[in-house]
Order: C-alpha cells, then sequence, then structure tokens
C-alpha cells in the first residue's frame, strides 16, 4: 500500500468524523441499549429456560453419545466427512489453515478498496463459510433434511449481506425492511420448530431422569433398591439368611443394614462405596459400573439418599416423600394392580422376578405377566382363594404342572406382612383389577358381598 | 461545596481529560452492528462478575464438582441465577463475537489502519471459544464428561504432536482429576487474564485509530 492512498483514507475519514457524530452521547446510548437488553434476555434465559440437568460423570457408560457446545457442532459435523486415516486433515490441517487466514487476513488482503462492490471474491468467499457453517450447525443440531439445512444456511448469509449493505439495487427503502423482517422471522420459525421437533424425539428416545430432590431421589433409590437389594436385605433392610439367590451360598447370613447401628457408623460416602465396590469377603458383589455391577454412579447416590432417610432416625424426611409409601386399604375398598399390587409386587417381588433372574420364567413387572406368566398360569384366577400366587404367599407349598415344587414365597422363610398379602387377596376376591377406576368401581357394587374378607390388620404380626 | 472536591480530584485525577479523551470523541456515523463490540465487553464483564461468584461454592474435584453445582442450583440464594446467567451468557458471547467479527469483515473495517486491531480481535474471538471448551467440562456430568473426551481425542489425531497435545490437555492419557483441574485452572485464570489484557490493546487501538467508517461506493 502507497503512501498517496494512505494519505486519501486519512483525509477521507478526517472528513467523515467532521460530519460523524459523539462518542458521548450519540453512540454510547446505542451501546447501552444493547447491552441492556442483553442483560434482560440473559435473566429471562436462566429465568424461564435454566440450565438442562445431566446425570453424574459415568466413564463406564460408553454407549453415551457426546454432544459439544453448540457452537462446536459444526466441526463435529464436518468431522463425519473425514473419516479414519484423514481424520487429522479435517480436526487440524482445513481448521488451522481457516484460523491462519482468518487471523492474519491485513496481511495479505492487498486489496485497497472496501466498498462490497470491489471486493466481491471476499465477501462472496465468506459468505459461503458462513452459509456453512450455518447449515452444518442445523445438520448436527436438528432432525431436518440437508436440503432445508442448506437453504438456510444461505438465507442466514444472504439476510446478514443485505442487512449490512443498504445500497443493493432491487431491495430500497421500506422493501428492503420488509424483505429482511419476513426473512428473519422465517429462519427463527423454522429453525425453532425443528429444533423443537428434534428434542420432542430425543426426549422419548433416551431421556434420563435426573433427580435434583431428596423426595425425588428417595423414590428413584427405593425402586432401584426393590430390584437391585432386597433379595439379599430384604425389603426393610433386616437382613437374615439368604436362600435361593443366584451366585451366594443358600444359608449364608446377611447382617441387618437398616439399624441404628449400621446408620449412626457409615456416613453416605461409605454407603455408596460399598455399594460401588461390594464387599467381596463377605459375598457382596459389586454394583458400581465401574466394577461390574449395572448402577451409574447418580443411581447409588438414589439408593444411598432412599436409606439414609428411611431407617437413619436422625434424617428429617421431606413432606413429599413421605406420600410414596404403600397405600393402605380402607375397610371394604378394592386395591388395584394400578395402586396397590404393582407398589407391593415392586418392593417384594421383583427383586428376583424380572428378566435375568433365577424364577421359573415368572416375571412380575407388568399386569399380564402376573396373571398368565411363568410355566404354572394361570396364577391367579378371579375370585379363587387357592390361586397359586396367594397359596404361596401364604406359606402353602404347591406341585406344579411340571412336577416341580412351586416354593413358597418369598424363600427366605420371611412371609410378606399380613397387610400386603391382604392386598393381594382381596385384589384376587374382586377379580383383579387393573387400574384404580375398574377398582373403585366394584368397591361400591362388591361392598356387600366381602363381608367374609379379612380386614386390614392394624398391627400385622410376624 | 460538591464543586469543590470535583475541582480537587480533577486536579489530581484529571476528569476533564478523561472525559475529552474517552467520551467527547468524534466519530464516522455508525449503525446498530456498531454495538457488537461493546456488547461483547459486557458479556465479558457479565461472565467475570457471575464466574467469581460461582467460584465460591464450586469445587474442582471429580468427587464434589457435581455436588457443589447441584448445591449451587438448589441451595444458595439465587444461585441458579447466577449459574444460569453464566451458562446463557458463554453461548450469547460466541455469538455475539462471532457476528461482531463478521460485520468488521463485511465493512472491510480490518484495513488501514486497523490491521492490527483486527489480529488481536480475532485472537480474542479464538480465547472466547476456548473459554466456552475448558467451561464445558467444569460440571463434570456427563454430557461434560464425555464431549471433552472425543474433542480432546480430536487434538490427539494431528501428526506427530498429537499425542503431546493429548497428554497435555488432559494431563495424563485419560480425562481425570487432572484434566479438570487444568481445565479449570484455564478457565478461571489463565484465559481471563489472557483475555483481559489483549481486550485492553483492542480498546487502546480503538480509541487511538478511532471507529471505522462504512464505505461508500468510493472507497
Amino acid at each position: 500500500m502507497n503512501d498517496e492512498h494512505k494519505k486519501k483514507v486519512n483525509k477521507k475519514y478526517e472528513e467523515q468524523l467532521q460530519k460523524g457524530e459523539r462518542f458521548w452521547p450519540d453512540a454510547i446510548y446505542k451501546d447501552l441499549l444493547v447491552s441492556f437488553a442483553l442483560f434482560i434476555l440473559l435473566i429471562g434465559l436462566a429465568t424461564f429456560v435454566g440450565v438442562h440437568q445431566e446425570p453424574k460423570v459415568d466413564p463406564t457408560d460408553s454407549s453415551y453419545i457426546p454432544r459439544p457446545e453448540w457452537y462446536f457442532l459444526f466441526l463435529f459435523e464436518f468431522l463425519k466427512y473425514f473419516p479414519g486415516e484423514l481424520e487429522w486433515v479435517g480436526a487440524a490441517v482445513i481448521p488451522g489453515v481457516l484460523v491462519a487466514a482468518l487471523m492474519f487476513l491485513p496481511l495479505y488482503d492487498k486489496n485497497p478498496y472496501r466498498h462490497n462492490s470491489k471486493r466481491i471474491f471476499a465477501v462472496g468467499l465468506m459468505s459461503a463459510i458462513v452459509s456453512g457453517i450455518v447449515t452444518l450447525t442445523l445438520m448436527a443440531a436438528t432432525i431436518m433434511s440437508d436440503l432445508v439445512a442448506v437453504i438456510l444456511g444461505i438465507l442466514v448469509a444472504a439476510l446478514m449481506f443485505f442487512s449490512l449493505y443498504k445500497e443493493v439495487p432491487f431491495l430500497k427503502g421500506s422493501i428492503r425492511k420488509i424483505v429482511l423482517w419476513v426473512m428473519t422471522i422465517a429462519i427463527l420459525g423454522i429453525v425453532g420448530v425443528s429444533y423443537q421437533q428434534t428434542a420432542a424425539m430425543a426426549s422419548d428416545e433416551e431421556e434420563v431422569h435426573v433427580a435434583s430432590s431428596i423426595a425425588e431421589k428417595m423414590i428413584l433409590g427405593q425402586d432401584l433398591y426393590s430390584i437391585q437389594c432386597v433379595e439379599c436385605h430384604g425389603p426393610d433392610g433386616e437382613g437374615g439368611e439368604i436362600v435361593g439367590v443366584d451366585g451366594i451360598e443358600d444359608g449364608t447370613f446377611v447382617k441387618s443394614i437398616s439399624s441404628k447401628d449400621e446408620m449412626y457408623t457409615r456416613n453416605d460416602g461409605s454407603l455408596f462405596d460399598i455399594t460401588a465396590y461390594g464387599q467381596p469377603n463377605l459375598g457382596m458383589p459389586p454394583f458400581g459400573g465401574a466394577y461390574g455391577g449395572e448402577l451409574s454412579p447418580s443411581e447409588i447416590e438414589y439408593i444411598v439418599t432412599f436409606m439414609r432417610y428411611t431407617w437413619d432416625d436422625r434424617a428429617e424426611v421431606p413432606a413429599e416423600a413421605a406420600a410414596s409409601a404403600i397405600p393402605t386399604l380402607a375397610e371394604g375398598e378394592v386395591p388395584s394392580y394400578e395402586v396397590h399390587v404393582s407398589a407391593v409386587v415392586k418392593r417384594q417381588c421383583l427383586s428376583c422376578h424380572r428378566e435375568g433372574k433365577e424364577n421359573n420364567d415368572y416375571l412380575m413387572d407388568t399386569y399380564a405377566e402376573i396373571l398368565d406368566g411363568g410355566i404354572n398360569a394361570p396364577n391367579v384366577v378371579a375370585g379363587d382363594l387357592d390361586s397359586i400366587l396367594l397359596q404361596t404367599i401364604q406359606g402353602t407349598e404347591l406341585t406344579g404342572s411340571d412336577g416341580e415344587i412351586i416354593h413358597v414365597m418369598p424363600p427366605n422363610g420371611k412371609p410378606i406382612k399380613d397387610a400386603y398379602i391382604d392386598i393381594f387377596i382381596r385384589w384376587v376376591e374382586a377379580g383383579m383389577p387393573e387400574t384404580a377406576d375398574e377398582a373403585a368401581a366394584l368397591s361400591t357394587e362388591a361392598m356387600p358381598a366381602e363381608e367374609d374378607a379379612p380386614v386390614t390388620e392394624e398391627t400385622p404380626s410376624e | 461545596m460538591f464543586k469543590k472536591i470535583y475541582a480537587w480530584l480533577d486536579e489530581r485525577l484529571g476528569f476533564d481529560d478523561l472525559y475529552k479523551g474517552l467520551l467527547d470523541r468524534p466519530e464516522p456515523h455508525g449503525n446498530w452492528w456498531n454495538t457488537l463490540g461493546s456488547a461483547s465487553l459486557f458479556l465479558f464483564i457479565m461472565q467475570g462478575a457471575t464466574g467469581i461468584f460461582l467460584t465460591v461454592y464450586y469445587t474442582p474435584s471429580p468427587d464434589h464438582a457435581y455436588d457443589s453445582i447441584q448445591y449451587i442450583m438448589d441451595g444458595v440464594a439465587f444461585g441458579w441465577l447466577i449459574r444460569g446467567i453464566h451458562h446463557w451468557g458463554a453461548s450469547l458471547m460466541v455469538l455475539v463475537v462471532f457476528i461482531h467479527m463478521l460485520r468488521t469483515f463485511f465493512s472491510a473495517s480490518y484495513k488501514y489502519p486497523r490491521e492490527l486491531t483486527w489480529i488481536v480481535g480475532s485472537l480474542l474471538f479464538l480465547l472466547t471459544l476456548g473459554m466456552g471448551f475448558t467451561g464445558y467440562l467444569l460440571p463434570f456430568n456427563q454430557r461434560a464428561y464425555w464431549a471433552t473426551v472425543v474433542a480432546t481425542n480430536i487434538g490427539g489425531v494431528v501428526p506427530g504432536v498429537g499425542p503431546f497435545i493429548l497428554r497435555a490437555m488432559r494431563g495424563g492419557t485419560d480425562v481425570s482429576a487432572l484434566t479438570l483441574s487444568r481445565f479449570f485452572s484455564a478457565h478461571i485464570w489463565m484465559l481471563p487474564a489472557a483475555l483481559a489484557a489483549l481486550i485492553g490493546a483492542h480498546l487502546y487501538l480503538i480509541m487511538r485509530l478511532g471507529e471505522s467508517a462504512y464505505p461508500d461506493a468510493d472507497d
């Protein structure tokens, strides 16, 4: 660049300053206005959108699909075009060259002209790069088709171009303004709708529920405890002799884990560690994902929260958590699968009667499975108090259709509470209603006929 | 009385000179696109302020990072607001800085005499991305962890220096406690210090050279 040109530039700038404005107050009020608008926007986003909750780190869960922050998404998408051996070209060479080209732009851009009509190549190239970045981001972030993403990318670049340059010949005055606003609204609309659809689809697929309150953690923890722990530790952590558990010798004695001693001498950290690592010397297998178990760190935390708030008499249980216990029956009320039976089954039976356990293929996780699952179906017959399910939980040993013995349940010789047995009996008598509505309908009709049904005992004897 | 105090202070601090030098400057007619630079500065200050508040409760260790953020969200008064602003402010800052850069490019403001302003500005853009990258790991949740594993892996594919970059970023072969403390240190000390210094240089250059005028057909 020669001195003559520099002089010309400086002289022109002086002239523009003469007919320009003052920084204070002309320009700064716009600055402050925009900054204030951003401030309001931030508070709005923090208040009404918030920060998405994610589960704790689980380094063993390699099925997790990593997603970078949205402004790096285009790079991720870009890398997909450079598989295998070529990855370093897409990861290092091209971004490196682009960054260097961006940074040293003023040093090699020798074109002295500034108006867009005289730097068509530079403006065109940058517009192409911007629309490429927008396209790749949209392709990675939403489920919209590639074609739509490309069109939107071009639209965004065009919008930017037209709003920066006022003297485009075919776009003038109010028409220009209308076109720009229509473009802006259209782009935001399409991106918004497709993002919404993507988010809805993602939540259908694999949304991991992250508990935030203690009550939520307790509920999730109790569900996990019922499945993972009840087999050996019992529904109330009372322990006792183990009978019929895969991989553990019958007769192994498990001490109570819900005693005051236990709760007062172990803090949450040590309960967490024991659950994660197991106690190999005592026969307890590890449950943490990193050590071969099924549980993620968040899940173990929920179990620990459940144990602490249920068994430790020093813990103050939040009011909303107390409501999650198994509902008691009023006199003459008919229990339903939905409300009562599934809750008891979850706490007392599901630990063994689920996929992957030794249970004669009798799974209890759905209504239909409870009625007709396994090899001895039907397990319950409406009104039949000799149904297999009712007999086994009341301590009667039966012989199955294949001649094998059907054991008393639960197998460790500690019968389930009478109040729970009563729920099953009344449920069978009433014809096994599935939903709460069905049960309510039966309650009113069947009330007089239910005289011989045992009433709920106030203090279940054990 | 007030006038006297002002005169005393002005004699020593030079308010009038400051006013002339900083505020009462002439500049060419601008438009709304010109506000994005100061908006970037505003967002930087917001991120700094909320970030400082977050360090009061945040613990950069793998055992406690997640729980400390949970506590900020649930236990600390207005913790959710501070974290929400910091979280969204990061996204917004990247966006605003990027559009500010595009504006500068399209109005060709980087040409003589403002070449250095552009170079410093592009460094600021890269540092802003670096802040986003290092800050992403700090909540130490699944998303943060796996994104960092993948992103640092990408650094590792560079031929020759790749393995070195990978180990330098992770502080070992895996994403671990060391990675977290490295990212934390970079996020709250190294990158902000570099950002602040370069912002100073950027502002000095702007004040020395003046805001650029929009080019007309003759430029």
